[in-house]
C-alpha cells in the first residue's frame, strides 16, 4: 500500500511545485515507484516544471468523472522509469473535487505505487482540504519570510482539523521544507533563521533548501533541479528525498556562509 | 566606526510579529454564523426558561474541534 503525501504551503508562490517535482524525481531515483497528481485545478503548472505539458492528454477530473481509464491518463516520466504524473484539469475549477471521489481516486494509486504525491493549491479553500484530505503525511513549503510563514500555520491548522487520519483518532504526520534561504541575510540577522521557523510552527523539518538562480533556468527547461548534481538546491532536494524514503542523512547547515578564508578575513575589516 | 559590529536584526522583529501574529490567528476562531446561532439559541432556550446570556466559543484541541455553548441564566 502506498504512503499518500500531500505538498502543502497555504501561500503561493513559494516553490510548491517545484518542490513537488523534484522530491518526485528523487523519490523514483532511490527505487521507489512514484505518482505525482497536480490537485492545483485550473492552474495546471506541475506539467511544465517537469516537461510533460505536451504529453498531456487526459487529466485527474476525468479520470475521477470515469471519463477515461486511470492508466490512460497516467504519463511516464521520460528521465525516470519510476516516475509517473497524472495532470490538473486545465478548464474547470476546483469545485469540482469532491471528497468520494477523490478517495475513490487515491485508493486506487495506493495499489500501484509506493509514494503517491499530491500538488496542493495555494490558499486554504476547497480544493486544498479536498487535497489534504486523505493524505498520509503532509510536507509544508515555507519561504523564510513573514507572509509565508503565517499562511502556512493556517494551513497545517486546517490540515489538523479536516484530516481523515485525524478524524479517526490517528495523526497526520508533517514536515517542513523550507525553501529559498539566502545564507548571507540569515547570518546578518536579515532573515529569519530555520530554528526560529520551527519554533513558531512547532513543526518537524524535513530538510532547508537555499536560494538558487537555477532553479528558473530548470522551470524554463522543464528539468528539475535535482537533475543538476552541482547545484546547490537539486542536492539539497536529494537530501529531503532520502530522508522521505527512510535514509538516515545528515542536515547540512546551509545557513551557516561558506566564504573562503580570503573572503573571510575580509569581512572582519570590512 | 563600529558600524560592522551593528548588525541589521529585523529577523528578531519578524519573529516577535510573527509569533504574536499566529498566537491571535489561532485563538481567534469562529464561524462566519455566529452571532445567527447565538440569536436561535436564545429564541429556543427562552421557550423553556429565561436567558440572561449567551457565550459560543470555537474551540480547538488536537484533533477534536468543538463548540462550547455558555448560557447564563435569569431568574
Amino acid at each position: 500500500m502506498g504512503i499518500v503525501i500531500a505538498v502543502i504551503s497555504g501561500k503561493g508562490g513559494v516553490g510548491k511545485t517545484t518542490a513537488t517535482a523534484n522530491l518526485g524525481l528523487g523519490i523514483a531515483t532511490n527505487d521507489e515507484k512514484v505518482i505525482l497528481v497536480d490537485f492545483d485545478i485550473g492552474q495546471r503548472n506541475l506539467d511544465m516544471i517537469l516537461g510533460l505539458e505536451n504529453r498531456v492528454v487526459y487529466d485527474m477530473v476525468q479520470v475521477m468523472d470515469a471519463e477515461v481509464g486511470v492508466n490512460q491518463a497516467i504519463i511516464k516520466s521520460k528521465v525516470n522509469d519510476n516516475l509517473h504524473f497524472l495532470a490538473a484539469s486545465q478548464t474547470k475549477d476546483k469545485t469540482v473535487l469532491s471528497s468520494q471521489k477523490v478517495k475513490h481516486l487515491l485508493d486506487a494509486l495506493k495499489e500501484e505505487y509506493d509514494y503517491i504525491i499530491l500538488d496542493a493549491p495555494a490558499g486554504i479553500e476547497s480544493g486544498y482540504e479536498h487535497t489534504i484530505e486523505f493524505a498520509d503525511a503532509a510536507i509544508i513549503v515555507v519561504n523564510p519570510e513573514v507572509s509565508s510563514i503565517r499562511d502556512a500555520d493556517r494551513a497545517i491548522g486546517i490540515l489538523d482539523s479536516k484530516s481523515q487520519k485525524v478524524k479517526e483518532g490517528g495523526d497526520v504526520h508533517k514536515y517542513l521544507v523550507i525553501n529559498r534561504i539566502v545564507p548571507e541575510m540569515v547570518q546578518n540577522g536579515e532573515m529569519l533563521n530555520s530554528q526560529d521557523i520551527l519554533e513558531i510552527l512547532n513543526i518537524k523539518l524535513l530538510g532547508k533548501i537555499p536560494e538558487d538562480k537555477g532553479v528558473i533556468d530548470a522551470s524554463n527547461q522543464g528539468k528539475p533541479i535535482i537533475l543538476d548534481e552541482k547545484s546547490i538546491a537539486g542536492q539539497a532536494y536529494k537530501r529531503i528525498s532520502g530522508r522521505i524514503c527512510g535514509k538516515k542523512i545528515d542536515f547540512v547547515d546551509i545557513e551557516a556562509v561558506n566564504k573562503g578564508l580570503l573572503k573571510k578575513f575580509a569581512g572582519i575589516f570590512k | 566606526m563600529f558600524a560592522w559590529l551593528k548588525k541589521n536584526d529585523s529577523a528578531t522583529v519578524a519573529k516577535d510579529r510573527l509569533t504574536i501574529a499566529i498566537m491571535s490567528d489561532r485563538n481567534n476562531e469562529t464561524y462566519p454564523f455566529m452571532s445567527d446561532l447565538k440569536e436561535e439559541i436564545i429564541e429556543v432556550v427562552k421557550k423553556y426558561i429565561n436567558v440572561k446570556a449567551i457565550d459560543i466559543k470555537k474551540e480547538r484541541e488536537g484533533g477534536f474541534e468543538a463548540l462550547s455553548i455558555d448560557i447564563q441564566l435569569d431568574r
